[in-house]
């Protein structure tokens, strides 16, 4: 297959220090890559004659709040010319800062405010970082899982004051969680 | 300015002006803020400020399963909306395996190149009234009502269907849609001649639209344009072609593409894309085979797929739907082509009913990054021309 020869190329070029695991899977390959050498990677990845990744189609950040480095960063890429993708994925903690790749890849410049606004991993000497989806003066990282659904403050029109004011939120419900276990089916080995 | 002698000029000022073209437009382009920079009318800057209608549409997927989402998904591209239920359903197929009956994906394609006509038409629209010319804003929802009756014989709704489901569709076709929709697709052929007999060889419209907006091939790739927009700037990549997802490769159809990269090319390249969408359906309609419309050993968990005929749990399960489809412990990034662009979901899964992450790749978040670019040298007017090509919904710019 197509997906594979970028893959299989990849793994055997380029420095075992810059990637830490390389996996390929039917669903779609994928290199977990320190965070320090990020950028060449994916340079190598663009640049290089037999891997032309010039499309970065994705950068997506993903919190697992029980591993020491809670955040972890993919970076989904296209070659058009191959016709295969590849998935890069890093990881990092709050305070670590990653490198940007808008030089690379133009798009990453909203991909990576988006990782910033949703989840609070900066990058470094980034050329226009700030908040892209939450509201003007919003307080925290809404996609980060320590965040509840509802979120903590709400906005209303304030008729007195004429104009729009967080209030912390009331909620007149419980936040409803059903458990779908149907009784039917044996979940034994749950 | 001097008032004194008015024989003298008026002195001019200097400064850049900054206007705000604010949320709200006339049009419907969405709740889309451009703040832009003139120096008269020629355009110096211009940065689009979104999340004005950003709903935490990532942030609800972990907490609601397949079935308990697939509402929320017509809202990110509320126009061409079977795309995004599509997706959603694609996902959670390709991680479980599942087999989707030839007669679904028939189906499938049939509705989703509905909805891709319905989205062109709902793009050429604005975009004409945006350049000046108001009439085919009506024209377009005389078709697109053609399509919303089809959608509703057969889905129940409008626009906001809920019609996918994994492992199929959520109902068959009622006796008579096959030929009313081919019907529709003999009608929509003259509508669409009309159009190009009113519109592409206009002069007006040309001298508004012809090298206005060029983006290079190798611009598209780098800054990661997909659709109609990468088709426009010579670049043959379409996503049905080069996948080979759901039947698409049984029917007879070509990629819409054009060299030249300015905003005429990308009305032409969706101009002929809906001629294509036509040649798709019928190829569809005369070749659509029976069978089930939906996979329904699906619902039974995976654990008792290999159980005994005709034992209680085969009896019993299999009629009962299961809510939770569980997800693997797996990672995927799934897309589709939708009308704007390469629509995707990157999805992992839990062990559990819900995603741990799903993340929405929409076309229209990365097509909008090249507007800054495109509109540096242009004048004022040129702007609504660019925004209008590149096709954006906000929905799903936002989620």
């Amino acid at each position: 297959m197509d997906n594979q020869s970028i893959f299989k190329y990849s793994w055997e070029t380029l420095p075992k220090k810059w990637v830490k695991k390389m996996e390929r899977s039917e669903h779609g390959n994928r290199s977990d890559t320190n965070s320090d050498y990020l950028f060449q990677l994916l340079c190598f990845l663009k640049l290089h004659t037999y891997t032309r990744v010039q499309v970065s189609i994705d950068i997506c950040g993903v919190d697992h709040p029980s591993r020491k480095r809670r955040f972890e960063v993919v970076y989904n890429l296209l070659s058009t010319r191959y016709n295969s993708r590849i998935r890069v994925q890093t990881s990092a903690d709050e305070v670590t800062r990653i490198s940007p790749v808008v030089s690379l890849f133009p798009s990453a410049g909203r991909w990576e405010r988006e990782v910033w606004d949703m989840f609070g991993v900066s990058s470094i000497n980034h050329p226009d970082l700030r908040r892209i989806s939450t509201d003007y003066g919003f307080e925290g990282h809404p996609l980060r899982k320590d965040l509840p659904l509802s979120g903590y403050v709400e906005v209303r029109y304030d008729d007195p004051e004429k104009r729009v004011v967080s209030e912390p939120i009331e909620m007149t419900q419980e936040f409803r969680y059903f458990d779908f276990a149907s009784p039917w089916e044996q979940r034994s080995d749950r | 300015m001097d008032q004194g002698n008015p024989m003298n000029v008026p002195a001019t000022r200097k400064d850049l002006m900054i206007v705000n073209m604010g949320p709200h437009h006339p049009s419907m382009h969405g709740v889309l803020r451009l703040i832009v920079t003139l120096d008269g009318e020629d355009v110096i800057d211009c940065e689009p400020i979104l999340g004005y209608l950003h709903r935490g549409m990532e942030k609800i997927a972990e907490n609601r399963t397949i079935i308990q989402y697939l509402p929320y998904v017509t809202r990110w591209d509320y126009l061409a909306t079977m795309f995004t239920e599509a997706i959603t359903v694609n996902g959670p197929e390709l991680l479980g395996n599942i087999q989707v009956p030839k007669r679904a994906g028939y189906i499938r394609i049939i509705m989703l190149e509905l909805s891709r006509i319905a989205s062109h038409l709902l793009w050429l629209g604005p975009f004409m009234a945006d350049i000046g010319a108001q009439t085919p804003f009506f024209y377009i929802f005389r078709e697109r009502e053609l399509v919303y009756d089809l959608f509703e014989a057969a889905t129940g709704m409008r626009m906001m269907h809920n019609f996918f489901r994994i492992g199929g569709v959520a109902s068959d076709l009622p006796h008579g849609w096959i030929d009313k929709c081919l019907d529709f697709c003999d009608y929509f052929l003259t509508g669409v001649t009309e159009y190009q007999k009113l519109i592409t060889r206009n002069p007006i419209f040309l001298e508004r639209v012809e090298g206005v907006g060029i983006v290079g091939t190798e611009e598209a790739k780098n800054w990661g344009l997909s659709g109609p927009m990468l088709r426009a700037s010579g670049v043959q990549w379409d996503l049905r072609k080069v996948d080979h997802y759901e039947c698409y490769d049984e029917f007879d159809w070509e990629i819409q593409w054009q060299k030249e990269g300015d905003s005429l090319a990308r009305y032409l390249v969706r101009i002929g894309e809906m001629m294509e969408s036509i040649k798709i359906i019928q190829q569809a309609l005369e070749g659509i085979p029976g069978g089930p419309y939906e996979n329904l050993e699906i619902r039974r968990f995976d654990r008792e797929r290999d159980s005994e005929w005709n034992d209680f749990e085969y009896r019993f399960i299999s009629k009962k739907t299961s809510p939770t489809f569980e997800l693997p412990k797996q990672e995927l990034y799934v897309r589709v082509e939708a009308p704007k662009g390469e629509l995707g979901i990157f999805l992992i899964g839990d062990q559990s009913g819900f995603p741990w992450r799903w993340k929405i790749r929409p076309p229209g978040f990365i097509n909008l990054q090249i507007l800054p670019e495109l509109v540096k040298r242009m004048k004022l007017a040129d702007i609504m021309t660019i925004l209008g090509s590149i096709d954006i919904i906000m929905g799903e710019v936002d989620r």
